[in-house]
């Protein structure tokens, strides 16, 4: 992997024969977790998120580590759109630790939950220092 | 995209059956024995399902073999189509052994009716069950259980539904488990979880979950057959599904909680998927209680489904119509079972419970033929019944394989053909097809999956099951 430019998150998805895993790179933890959001967003409404509409909302979110807290914070996500019909798409991280963070987020509700992701595994899940910031994986149970 | 997996050393026990020894790696516990021919074994090698049967291998208190049936495919942690026991007492239990998708299963209503009597208004009662029973992320339009009701279900399972009167009372006996595991507590489930699961009862979801209209397409067992009232010509209702986002979100839960305590117990694992505990241990108990009432919401929906395709049937062809229920399996779920004088907890991921006619719990009406066991084919190819055999205890835990088997992911599928060509290719066939998009379709691609007939030939040649019936799909509600 080439070293990594600060502040330009990006991600990538790759097939896992009956999954998906999502790559991860960013400046910092705060970028990795919101791109992370933005990666499920992409792929709960099949294209590039659009505007977010509504209010702000505040989510807390605790985990063990640093990588548990990539799933739980996916994992609570995934949770809001089944439930609420609600997908975060703009995020601002507004504190992160190695095992908790504090983010506000904007997103789009719509008339149907989008249902093709089901939950974000702990299978090959990593979230690791790199040369000019943060990398991470995590595979999508489709 | 597929990956190849760690090389280990293995052993030809019979033309059908290699072992992967306990010296193979240091931390294995016991051999990982794999059911395949040399095509399946071709395919297995080519993802990383060896790997995780031999990471499964190192399971605290893991007795006998991990087993892996010849539909055996890449998961997480745990590969789907394995078979692992741990001792009850002093062994752990592992949510992902059991998989996300909680007592996922599939149950069939046999009809009396022949297909070519009803040909003609086939389309119009498929379009009722697409219709009727909500598919992909749809939601109950007719069950939004409050949560005493919601408990009622995780606790009693299809007995509440019974007295709801969505069940008939020979439904009960003809699922497995009676539909009701005695361990489940609602009171381990989360309110997430039940926030996710109040209003999923009766609806297929998503993935390779659908409900398919089929034919007796032909008899290899005209005993067993009968015995479970099946015959050349007749008309089936195949339902393929779970306990939707309730059971993921149990998973979810107790995946991160035993992540969290696993190393308080000394465990430490190659995957963290794999995280378990004792399953005597709180945290064990809690995920048991759980697991089992989850697995009592997926017999709960897929009785809810049925009450509706009764009614499609009813509508239909009115007293003709009517559908008896033959049985219902699960093939993702934890059972605690009594094999060789052990008392052990037998996690099947993808993999069928597949009792002969001496066990206990085989239905009493199916005690001279053995337990039926379904094993659904990719979409708009041939699934089979089966019926389990008393050999299969000593090969396998008493379990068999539990469908086709992915070979190829759900991308691949999609970029190798599209929707429409699928749907095309279907109904050339004169397979009706209801499903909520073409991308979907592509996904189930009977292309992206093994062969489910040479997958079913393995297990009938190797005793883990004895074919009975092929069924044909005419038509499939997908999910």
């Amino acid at each position: 992997m080439t070293p990594l430019e600060r502040d330009l998150p990006s991600h990538d998805l790759a097939d896992h024969v009956s999954e998906l895993r999502v790559r991860l790179r960013a400046g910092s933890h705060a970028d990795l977790l919101a791109e992370a959001g933005r990666a499920l967003a992409e792929i709960q409404l099949r294209g590039t998120p659009g505007g977010a509409t509504g209010d702000w909302r505040r989510l807390e979110i605790s985990a063990h580590d640093s990588a548990g807290l990539l799933a739980d914070w996916l994992n609570e996500l995934i949770f809001l759109a089944e439930t609420e019909r609600w997908v975060a798409t703009e995020f601002d991280v507004e504190q992160v630790d190695g095992s908790s963070m504090r983010v506000r987020a904007r997103g789009v509700t719509l008339d149907q939950a989008p249902g093709l992701v089901k939950a974000a595994t702990l299978h090959g899940l990593r979230v690791d220092d790199a040369p000019g910031g943060v990398t991470g994986e995590v595979v999508l149970d489709l | 995209m597929t990956h190849a997996t760690a090389t280990y050393p293995t052993i030809a026990v019979t033309p059908l059956l290699r072992e992967i020894p306990v010296t193979a790696r240091s931390d294995m516990r016991v051999p990982v024995r794999i059911y395949a021919d040399d095509e399946l074994w071709s395919q297995i090698v080519k993802d990383r399902s060896l790997e995780q049967a031999v990471n499964v291998a190192t399971l605290p208190g893991v007795v006998g073999c991990v087993y892996a049936m010849p539909d055996v495919h890449e998961g997480y942690g745990f590969p789907v189509g394995g078979v692992a026991a741990t001792r009850a007492a002093d062994g752990v239990i592992s949510p992902g052994g059991v998989g996300y998708d909680i007592n996922c299963g599939v149950r069939l209503l046999a009809s009396g009716l022949e297909l070519e009597a009803v040909r003609p208004r086939l389309e119009a009662v498929v379009h009722e069950l697409s219709r009727s029973i909500p598919s992909g992320p749809g939601r109950s339009p007719w069950l939004d259980l409050s949560v005493p009701e919601l408990d009622r279900v995780l606790r009693d399972g299809c007995n509440y539904l019974l007295e709801r009167e969505l069940a008939l009372p020979e439904d009960i006996p003809a699922t497995e488990a009676s539909g009701a595991l005695p361990g489940a507590d609602p009171a381990r489930v989360s309110d997430k979880a039940k926030r996710r699961g109040h209003d999923q009862l009766g609806t297929i979801g998503s993935g390779n979950h659908f409900v398919e209209v089929q034919v007796v397409d032909e008899v290899f067992d005209p005993v067993a057959a009968a015995a479970y009232g099946l015959a050349t010509g007749q008309l089936t209702v195949l339902i393929h599904t779970g306990s939707r986002g309730l059971g993921h979100q149990v998973c979810t839960d107790y995946v991160r909680r035993m992540d969290q305590v696993m190393a308080d117990y000394g465990i430490h694992l190659p995957d963290r998927q794999l995280a378990c505990a004792p399953l005597a241990s709180p945290e064990g108990q809690a995920y048991f209680g759980a697991m089992c009432a989850a697995a009592n919401f997926a017999w709960s929906n897929r009785q809810a489904i049925t009450f509706s395709v009764r009614k499609a049937f009813g509508r239909a062809f009115g007293d003709a119509g009517r559908l008896h229920l033959v049985y219902d399996v699960a093939h993702n779920i934890a059972k605690l079972e009594e094999h060789a004088g052990q008392s052990l907890c037998v996690h099947r991921k993808g993999a069928t419970r597949a009792f002969g006619p001496a066990h206990p719990e085989t239905p009493v009406r199916y005690r001279a033929v053995g337990q039926p066991v379904f094993i659904p084919g990719s979409m708009g190819t041939a699934s089979y019944v089966l019926a389990g055999t008393d050999a299969a205890l000593a090969l396998s835990f008493g379990s068999t394989c539990h469908g086709a088997g992915r070979v190829m992911s759900r991308g691949e599928a999609k970029r190798s053909r599209t929707g429409a060509e699928v749907r095309r290719e279907l109904e050339a066939r004169g397979i009706v097809v209801r499903c909520p998009s073409s991308g979907e379709l592509a996904e189930e691609a009977p292309t992206a999956y093994k062969d489910v007939e040479r997958v079913v030939d393995v297990v009938h040649r190797a005793g883990l099951a004895r074919k009975v019936a092929r069924l044909r799909p005419v038509g499939v509600v997908k999910g």
